[in-house]
């Protein structure tokens, strides 16, 4: 009787999420505009969505039940002291900053509009819709209410803010955008569902921080459900970082969209340190030839944390270049997924797309599934993929405490160098250093 | 300063070491010759603390302490230091994390402050110029696609650094051309002091043309079978270690 049960847990945390949605909806005042119309579209599709479960071959290493079983509230706006901002922004780095609270956008701790540089806007997305009548964003909210993923319905229908970037075409913009996800203890658990949409123009050049952390060092109970869409145009370069820090109660499920145009490079430096139950998804879509993709990931987990990557190039068009890159620690009763897989259809031929995981596991009772997965349907590619899975090398670990090193600094000292070769791929230095210092602290904490 | 009383070491309960007995004081300079299996590179790595070796007789006293009972990172504290003849390749890591890890963590232990970004920088930089050594090898990661010689010149910065009071250089010539080699002698040479002392474990005596040892000792079937002079290695150089087989095959 058990599938009847949760079947029925289902059903009623779909109707308690449409009740939510619709009191938002409502509280907005705004049922008549084009931006509520789409709103409604996915507050209706909601009952039809079905949560996935081990036996959905995308979710085979990954169960939802730590959210499909708890009953949800909506993140609440509240006040937070600007001291509770400072373990979020990094030393030494000058940064435009977007800051959501409970998954409410607060412009009175983000960076005032008018001190946005020329060539870079920021819009709530309810006003790019509503106001400036955004095609893009329209479009991809339209796209959204079949995706099947059902938590990016759920983020449309539950999103109470969401932020488009955008820059000018040919702007080269210097200073990073730093969003930052606060989330603080509420009576209850509760749902935040921040979007963010990132438009680079074509010739212009961005870097933005996705930054997901609790207030303090508290656990707060939450449910982070975000989505990033992000489009690259021609000849545009984007830098993405997502820092994933959440506390040690909190569930993140996100998905990250990203197409690319013509001669467009797209670079992803993802670190997952935080969070009971993870799933990140980063798509890829590349729409014209002689791009660029990096994707680099580094995960480091320990107690019973979940995290999970998946990762999906595309590659639609000729002549294009893909690079993936994760690599992790996995300790204590911690499990670790990476499922990357590669899609080379017929038409893109000169592909060319490497994809590479390597995890070290620390413990007997750690575990990790890696599943790359090439799907190639075109004669003139190169494409390569491997995972590895190992501990560290005693000998090396022998000829470190030979110099004096203790056995725990030894090893501190090469785990760090292994996820290294990821962490020094980021270029902006105040941001590398501040994510070194947090995996030198979280591999403090799991030795 | 260092006693090696009979010491007995085994392999996977194959007896490679039968009965050491050697003694080492503080300015000397010891050379460990001999044919290759006959226990030189174990005997270096048992005083540098390897697991995968089994004492299963004897003792070793360094400076008033047990040296077997004390973990490696202890003996490399006590001032223990060796030159491997394979040095590990850990990429990711860099030559100057390593050095200023490895330098602070000794002077720690020792009582001495932690050095400062700018002092170190100076102290390593010293030593570089001392060993005619370029700066930019701290950029690199340790060891990795360092050349055979690189490699072992980069032992000889580490043992300049870490100041030990005794050094054991495991078959540090092995594979190394005579430039390669005459910067390691030059490196022990420069090294040399009343306070301390070498042990260098090698297979030729070419190294000793550029390393002059106090004595000279030959290892063979897990025993000092003879010891004498620097003119020892000469000897051996010329006839070959045939005949000390043959001496120790008649008793």
């Amino acid at each position: 009787m058990a599938i009847t049960t949760s079947v029925h847990t289902q059903k009623d945390l779909l109707t308690h999420f449409q009740q939510l949605a619709l009191q938002m909806l409502g509280s907005n005042g705004q049922q008549a505009s084009r931006w509520a119309t789409l709103r409604r579209a996915a507050i209706e599709r909601l009952p039809a969505v079905r949560f996935p479960t081990r036996r959905d071959e995308d979710w085979k290493y990954t169960s939802v039940s730590a959210i499909t079983n708890e009953t949800w509230a909506l993140g609440r706006a509240v006040p937070i002291a600007a001291e509770d901002l400072s373990r979020a922004f990094f030393d030494g780095l000058d940064a435009l900053r977007i800051v959501f609270v409970n998954g409410i956008w607060q412009p009175e701790l983000s960076t005032p509009l008018s001190e946005w540089p020329k060539g870079l806007t920021l819009q709530p997305l309810v006003e790019a819709v509503d106001r400036h009548g955004n095609e893009w964003v329209v479009q991809v909210l339209k796209q959204r209410l079949s995706h099947v993923n059902p938590f990016v319905t759920l983020n449309t229908a539950l999103s109470q803010d969401g932020m488009l970037l955008q820059t000018a075409a040919s702007a080269c913009i210097d200073l990073p955008v730093h969003c930052v996800f606060i989330a603080t203890e509420q009576d209850e658990p509760f749902v935040q569902a921040p979007q963010l949409f990132v438009d680079a123009h074509p010739n212009s050049k961005l870097t933005f921080i996705e930054h997901y952390l609790p207030q303090g060092t508290a656990a707060p109970r939450y449910f982070t459900c975000a989505t990033t869409q992000v489009r690259v145009a021609a000849n545009a370069e984007v830098h993405h970082y997502r820092l994933q820090r959440e506390g040690a109660w909190g569930r993140q499920i996100n998905y990250c969209a990203v197409t690319q145009a013509r001669d467009s490079r797209y670079y992803s430096y993802a670190t997952d340190l935080g969070g009971m139950l993870v799933r990140n998804n980063q798509d890829v879509i590349l729409e014209a030839s002689n791009t660029e993709t990096f994707l680099n990931g580094v995960y480091l987990l320990g107690g019973e944390q979940h995290v999970d990557n998946q990762t999906f190039m595309d590659h639609a068009v000729p002549h294009c270049q893909s690079n993936e890159l994760y690599k992790g620690i996995v300790m204590g009763k911690a499990r670790g997924v990476f499922n990357g897989k590669v899609l080379v259809r017929p038409d893109a031929q000169k592909t060319n797309a490497f994809q590479q995981n390597s995890t070290l596991l620390l413990s007997p009772t750690a575990v990790m599934d890696a599943k790359p997965q090439l799907e190639i349907f075109a004669d003139d590619v190169r494409c390569s993929h491997g995972a590895t899975i190992g501990q560290l090398d005693e000998n090396a670990i022998f000829y470190l405490r030979t110099r004096g090193l203790s056995e725990k600094e030894a090893r501190k000292l090469l785990q760090f160098a292994f996820v290294a070769e990821v962490l020094d791929r980021m270029p902006d230095e105040p941001v590398r250093q501040a994510v070194c210092q947090l995996v030198q602290d979280k591999l403090d904490e799991l030795s | 300063m260092l006693t090696i009383k009979n010491l007995h070491v085994s392999v996977e309960d194959k007896e490679i070491l039968r009965g050491i007995n050697l003694q080492v004081n503080a300015g000397e300079v010891h050379a460990i010759m001999g044919p290759n299996g006959s226990g030189k590179s174990t005997l270096a790595n048992v005083l540098a603390g390897r697991e995968d070796y089994e004492v299963t007789q004897g003792e070793v006293i360094f400076n008033g302490q047990d040296l077997l009972d004390m973990e490696v990172d202890e003996r490399a504290h006590a001032g223990v230091f060796m030159a491997f003849q394979y040095p590990v390749e850990i990429p990711g890591v860099s030559m100057a994390t390593f050095l200023k890890s490895a330098i602070n963590a000794m002077r720690v232990v020792r009582g001495q402050e932690e050095l400062g970004p700018a002092q170190m920088l100076k102290f390593i930089r010293e030593r570089l110029r001392m060993l005619g050594m370029d700066e930019s090898v701290l950029r690199r990661s340790l060891n990795e696609g360092f050349s055979g010689g690189e490699k072992k010149r980069n032992e000889m910065l580490q043992m300049a650094l870490l100041e030990p009071t005794l050094a054991i250089l495991d078959e540090t010539d092995s594979g190394l051309d005579i430039d390669a080699l005459r910067i390691v002698a030059d490196a022990v040479n420069k090294l040399r002091s009343p306070e301390r002392a070498f042990i260098i474990v090698t297979h030729y005596q070419r190294l000793l043309n550029y390393i002059v040892p106090d004595y000279v000792h030959v290892l063979y079937d897990g025993r000092i079978v003879r010891s004498g002079g620097k003119e020892l290695a000469l000897e051996l150089e010329a006839r070959g270690y045939d005949w000390i087989k043959e001496e120790v095959a008649a008793g």
